[in-house]
């Protein structure tokens, strides 16, 4: 009964869920999670091809991806807390200090 | 019959601990939700024969990511009135719902014409350290190699970020 299209439906949930995340909420830590949960989505799909073909180069990607977001939640969460430092919101619609025309 | 109730009770997680993460207001919620979604990830990776990625999910996703936000949520101290207001979250939410769908009908329907193979738990040594290694250090050196100058670059970066925080971020927050 498990077959490659319901694990391919779980991965594709998540990545969708995670995608509607980033267009949906304003809350800069809940974009943050919805990007890991779109990297997680892709991360089971890379392992269930690696399972369905037997090889093993997919299970190497997804090593290097969970190494890139490693990475990435360090930058992210240290980048967050200096915009939380000076603006005391979480909310993404205020931080547009790079926007053009009138000053914020 | 065993393996699908475990995989029935895994998508059934992930996908609620997901939908738990772009319902709720608190952030708070929304990682725990997002920490059940990540071990159930897991789960299906030690179904899907790949032991070591488990132990990984598990070590760096679960335990260090998901952690270091909890620990950053906490260290802020958000109030409930720091919070943005989302008046209009579920209309975005269903907005996204309706993007994503095509997407998904692609992608499934690609999927489900490929011919069906045994998902089964294999007895070989497939997706254990050694064979993952051995791939690692010789048809992905470069890659690797790479991925570790990225590491040290995000080291440095956080600590010149954690620094700069006392003198000029904060002079230029007061300005505005």
């Amino acid at each position: 009964m498990i077959s490659l299209t319901s694990y391919a439906f779980v991965a594709m949930m998540l990545f969708s869920i995670g995608a509607i995340g980033v267009i949906a909420r304003r809350n800069i830590f809940v974009i943050y999670m919805s990007i890991e949960m779109m990297l997680n989505g892709i991360n089971l799909f890379l392992v269930t091809f690696a399972r369905y073909h037997f090889n093993m180069d997919p299970q190497v990607i997804t090593i290097m991806v969970i190494a890139i977001a490693a990475a990435e939640a360090a930058i992210f969460l240290s980048v967050i807390i200096l915009l939380y430092r000076s603006r005391k919101s979480l909310d993404t619609d205020i931080f547009n200090t790079l926007k053009q025309g009138e000053k914020s | 019959m065993m393996i699908d109730v475990i995989f029935i009770a895994l998508a059934f997680l992930a996908i609620s601990g997901a939908i738990a993460m772009i319902t709720y207001a608190n952030p708070m919620y929304s990682a725990l939700g997002v920490l059940i979604s990540m071990l159930s990830v897991a789960g299906m990776f030690a179904l899907l024969n790949a032991t070591f990625l488990f132990l990984v999910q598990i070590i760096v996703y679960a335990g260090a990511i998901m952690t270091l936000i909890l620990f950053i949520l906490m260290f802020l101290n958000i109030k409930e009135e720091d919070l943005p207001k989302e008046p209009k979250k579920f209309q975005l939410i269903a907005f996204g719902a309706i993007i994503m769908i095509p997407l998904n009908i692609l992608i499934l329907k690609a999927v489900a014409k490929l011919p069906e193979k045994d998902f089964s738990i294999s007895n070989s040594n497939f997706g254990d350290i050694k064979p993952i290694g051995i791939q690692l250090y010789n048809n992905w050196l470069l890659a690797f190699e790479l991925v570790s100058i990225l590491l040290l670059v995000a080291l440095i970066g956080a600590v010149v970020l954690a620094k700069k925080r006392n003198s000029k971020i904060r002079n230029a927050g007061d300005k505005s």
